[in-house]
């Protein structure tokens, strides 16, 4: 007889701004099974020296005992994948966790060689044609991040611009990390046959992990499809496509570097020096248009890699891991777009008796839609009888503006919510020192 | 004394750099008029301070021309002796040459000002109050261009094609005109800006694809290259040049440059799409309005400038028809060139007159559609010769555009204010009414009940203009126009109260809060009374509410306002969603 998951536990480990959940199920028979879902930061805590990414790669190995059954890459940015990094002497955080040789890495459907079988594309296309088209243009968006990073590093630049340290978050969460991308396409191993081993999954596909998993049922219930997409929008996402897919030679920030500090313009090449005014010794007629010039455009590349985050968190896997009677949801950073299908489609349902939900998004407004918190039977006052656990890994000051705008992570209005009407395990609330919370859940 | 000649001839590329000509794929050229004035550098004259600052290269880039040599006005960028405008190494020079891009951008917007100036027989100001725009012809290397009502502002970018080769949005001057419109509107029409219905915004958009395009006509070796001639007609003396009857039809019209928006810009970043925009090509469908994609504001917009442009081209293809046909059944090229500018000059000044006779808030494209039509009727009583009014008429009740039911006459015109005998002007001063804001201030609140202006709310007079135009028989053609708004932040309760919004529209309880906004023109005739009272009041209920579900449903709500800066520049980026 198979072995009966008895109980699950959640590590949540202290990764300053970022997500790294360990998922243990104890089975009936006294054995263990770790899925460690995202491994990633983009900031750790600047108080505590002690906690760094091998730190908390080495406690991953020892708690699941040398070895994982299922790594789960929610979506390619920075704050949940650059754990995975791997360094050329094989000392990084990413060598340790390949170390541990996990049996599966699932992945959503973007981060696939080629369109994954039964995926769908908008309805009239080639399903290939159409899955890469979309593949470049993420790699368009990520173009566009490391063009605007290197754009703030470049030499002449204003460290004074008002929005530089938003650009610059935003900018490097973006940036592809290619050794951690490397490291999730290989560390299930690199022979022919392994090639099963690397899942890419989206809405409603048939998921079967319980050679790895008996007795849990793993739902996914995003991203979406392109095909599926289709239905909820109402035009085909071609534009968007195209847009990012041109975008880094239209914005013209992937020219050479230095185009701010070099002697001639690139703009026109022939004019001479004298011809010319620096910022710094501009006449007074120009000043005061420079000056909001300047800050048009940061305001603009603001929105641009806003819209390029956005979409990059709406690549995130939604999964709903069932076991026992207990339902644990794991939505990464999916915003709303992403939410949108799950939730009108068959499976939303499946919410409906949720016990713990890993907040998305680290706590921003959009990535906990209301339609889906309303849901929640389980969310409740303090003292009711099997309340909701909300597991929330964040860190304030970070990420999306000023304290108090309806940006901010995370949002102030929703911490208050999830701690009125659930058990709120924050990672913020770690003591100094504390490499993670620990989350029981009784399956039986 | 030396006299200034009235008008200065600046050099502009035409139309847009993406209009090419002849087996060399010349761009087109041409010299227009701008008014005389002294230019300062930049250049910077009365109404247009040209900042060429490159905020991505972080450097301006310095006017070393010479606009005027003792009371001579120069035209810098005239081709030197022996070249011509279509030769390529003059162009290529040029083009090379940012100070001619800030020349290109300095004399469409007067030039584009000047339009509504004729047309409107006044002066025209910025909203922001100052007298000069500032206008960035390199503003950044971004793929945008847009006004910023803060900045007080035209902001161009550039962008790289696939081949590395610069675009620049500065240099288009359907962008410079589209832009260059949207900062008139906003001087003339402050409040279209809000969040209103679904038509206000794109009304924004459609304007200023119209004027961008119908302002094109008046060039006659532009409109001559768009239909693929040689850029230059045959002067007096010279032999008649023909055209094929095939290349004026309404279909071959349609689809040429003539018609489109940004035709280099549309090439190079959509894949080989054509032209940023080309409306014309929209079929009509009385019901396109209510299809969902027609509620982004560029694609509602469209419509807007579809209906326009269909009107266009059926009054353009009936002056040709009556021209005479020649061997072959070809025109004479300089009358059917001819014949587009006429309708093109009258189509483009009744859109704008129409700015005149429309509510200062909450526009939507069928009291744009009377009010075109009034501003039409009360110069030209008489439509029967051309049709125009017809025209424009069918045209828009195609595109499912209707003067509002009820509010207007037989002919689809404002109707003179019926309540004359209830107003008092027996304590106003006639002559300060039709000049100064307190006075008239004074008379609408006088009169606040004959005109259903609400106690409620903040109320402003913003603008006393006059009028002044000439009738087809030459007869000056006086008015003065009043323009009032109000500005309530009303509760739940009072919308429900105050406003008779009951009961409130779902999402809203008493306790939540929404601005509300009401106003109209008043027109007074030459003899300073009331002709025409064009309002949509405060206290509307059916239209508040109408509004208050439409900005729910849209999230815009309990959403702040967008940024003044961001607004315009976020409706031009949006396209790279869907």
């Amino acid at each position: 007889m198979a072995p009966i998951p008895q109980t699950a536990t959640v590590f949540a480990y202290q990764v300053g701004f970022g997500d790294c959940f360990l998922l243990r199920f104890d089975y009936s028979d006294g054995s263990r099974r770790h899925i460690l879902i995202d491994f990633g930061t983009t900031g750790m805590p600047k108080d505590d020296a002690t906690i760094t990414m091998k730190r908390v790669a080495r406690d991953i190995a020892e708690r699941c005992g040398g070895a994982l059954d299922i790594v789960v890459a929610t979506h390619r940015h920075a704050d949940h994948i650059s754990g995975f990094e791997t360094k050329a002497d094989k000392t990084g955080s990413g060598d340790i966790i390949a170390g541990l040789k996990p049996r599966r890495v699932i992945q959503p459907w973007t981060e696939a060689p080629d369109a994954p079988e039964d995926w769908t594309g908008p309805e009239g296309t080639d399903p290939a044609t159409a899955f890469a088209a979309r593949v470049q243009s993420l790699d368009g968006m990520h173009a566009v991040a490391r063009a605007v990073v290197e754009r703030l590093d470049r030499e002449g630049f204003d460290s004074h611009w008002p929005l530089a340290p938003r650009l610059r978050f935003i900018g490097e969460d973006n940036i592809k990390n290619l050794s951690a991308v490397k490291n999730l396409k290989s560390m299930a191993g690199e022979e022919p046959e392994d090639k099963a081993n690397y899942l890419y999954v989206f809405h409603g596909c048939n998921l079967d992990l319980s050679a790895i998993l008996p007795g849990v049922k793993v739902h996914v219930l995003g991203p979406p499809t392109l095909g599926q997409t289709q239905t909820i929008k109402k035009q085909a996402s071609k534009s968007a496509d195209e847009f990012w897919l041109r975008a880094p030679a239209m914005l013209a920030l992937d020219a050479d570097a230095g185009v701010a500090s070099a002697r001639r313009s690139m703009l026109f090449p022939n004019l001479e020096r004298e011809d010319m005014f620096r910022r710094s010794k501009m006449p007074a007629a120009m000043r005061w248009a420079a000056e909001r010039i300047d800050t048009a455009e940061a305001e603009q590349l603001l929105g641009i890699v806003t819209k390029l985050d956005k979409a990059m968190n709406n690549t995130s896997l939604i999964l709903l891991f069932e076991a026992g009677s207990k339902k644990l949801l794991f939505p990464g950073d999916a915003q709303l777009e992403n939410w949108t299908y799950a939730l009108q489609s068959e499976m939303a349902d499946l919410l409906d008796d949720v016990d713990l939900y890993k907040v998305g998004h680290h706590g921003s407004l959009n990535a906990t839609p209301k339609s889906m918190w309303d849901r929640f039977s389980k969310r409740g006052a303090a003292g009711k009888a099997g309340r909701l656990t909300s597991v929330m890994s964040t860190m304030e000051g970070k990420h999306g503006g000023k304290h108090g705008s309806p940006t901010e992570v995370p949002r102030r209005p929703l911490v208050e919510e999830l701690k009125a009407n659930s058990n709120l395990v924050n990672t913020q609330d770690l003591a100094k020192g504390e490499l993670f919370h620990e989350v029981i859940v009784d399956l039986r | 004394m030396k006299i200034l000649p009235p008008v200065r001839k600046l050099t502009i590329v035409a139309k847009d750099p993406g209009l090419r000509v002849g087996m060399a794929g010349a761009m087109v050229f041409a010299q227009i008029d701008v008014p005389a004035e002294i230019l300062a550098p930049g250049p910077t004259g009365y109404r247009i301070k040209v900042v060429d600052y490159n905020s991505t290269e972080r450097r301006a880039y310095a006017d070393r021309q010479s606009y005027q040599r003792e009371h001579e006005l120069l035209d810098p960028f005239a081709p030197d002796s022996g070249e011509s405008l279509d030769d390529p190494s003059y162009q290529a020079r040029v083009v090379g040459d940012p100070n001619f891009h800030a020349q290109n951008c300095y004399a469409i917007a007067m030039r584009t000002l000047g339009l509504f100036e004729r047309a409107l027989g006044r002066r025209v100001s910025w909203s922001s109050g100052g007298h000069q725009l500032h206008i960035a012809p390199h503003a950044f290397a971004l793929a945008n261009a847009f006004y910023s009502e803060p900045d007080r502002a035209l902001m161009f970018g550039y962008f790289f094609d696939s081949d590395g080769k610069p675009i620049f949005t500065a240099l288009s001057h359907d962008v410079v005109a589209h832009e260059t419109t949207h900062a008139v509107l906003d001087g003339l029409r402050s409040r279209y800006t809000e969040p209103s219905g679904p038509d206000q915004a794109a009304f924004h958009e459609g304007l200023a694809d119209i004027v961008a395009i119908l302002s094109i006509f008046s060039l006659s070796e532009v409109v001559a290259a768009g239909l693929g001639h040689e850029p230059k007609l045959p002067g007096p003396g010279e032999p008649m040049e023909v055209i094929a009857a095939d290349k004026v039809t309404a279909k071959a019209i349609r689809e040429s440059i003539l018609l489109g928006i940004g035709a280099e810009i549309g090439l190079s970043d959509g894949a080989g799409r054509g032209a940023l925009r080309q409306s014309v090509r929209i079929e009509p469908d009385p019901e396109i309005l209510n299809r969902a994609h027609m509620m982004e504001p560029h694609n509602r917009g469209e419509a807007l400038v579809a209906a326009t442009m269909h009107a266009f081209v059926q009054l353009w293809t009936a002056r040709i028809a009556q021209l005479g046909t020649f061997e072959g059944g070809t025109y004479n090229l300089a009358s059917v060139v001819d014949e587009g500018a006429k309708a093109a000059r009258q189509l483009l000044q009744m859109s704008i007159r129409a700015l005149d006779y429309c509510p200062p808030t909450d526009i939507d494209f069928g009291q744009y559609l009377a009010a075109m039509l009034t501003a039409d009727r009360e110069l030209v009583p008489d439509d029967s010769r051309f049709g125009y009014r017809a025209a424009v008429k069918a045209s828009f009740a195609a595109f499912g555009i209707f003067p509002p039911a009820g509010q207007c006459d037989a002919e689809g015109c404002w109707p003179p204010f019926a309540e004359a005998d209830q107003l008092t002007y027996s304590r106003s001063n006639a002559e300060v009414l039709t000049r100064d804001v307190d006075e008239c201030f004074r008379f609408l609140w006088e009169n606040r009940k004959a005109l259903r202006i609400s106690e409620y709310g903040y109320t402003e007079v913003v603008s006393v203009d006059p009028s002044l135009r000439v009738d087809p028989d030459g007869i000056p053609f006086r008015e003065t126009i009043c323009q009032y708004v109000q500005i309530a932040h009303f509760f739940g309760a009072e919308l429900q109260g105050v406003l008779k919004i009951d009961p409130l529209p779902e999402g809203l309880t008493t306790q939540s809060s929404a601005d509300v906004f009401g106003g109209g023109v008043v027109i007074l005739d030459q003899y300073g009374r009331v002709k025409y009272h064009i309002a949509n009041c405060l206290d509307d209920a059916p239209r508040q509410r109408r509004r208050l579900e439409y900005l729910r449903d849209t999230g815009q709500l309990r959403g702040r306002r967008d940024d003044s800066r961001s607004r315009f520049a976020n409706l031009h980026l949006a396209r790279m969603e869907d």
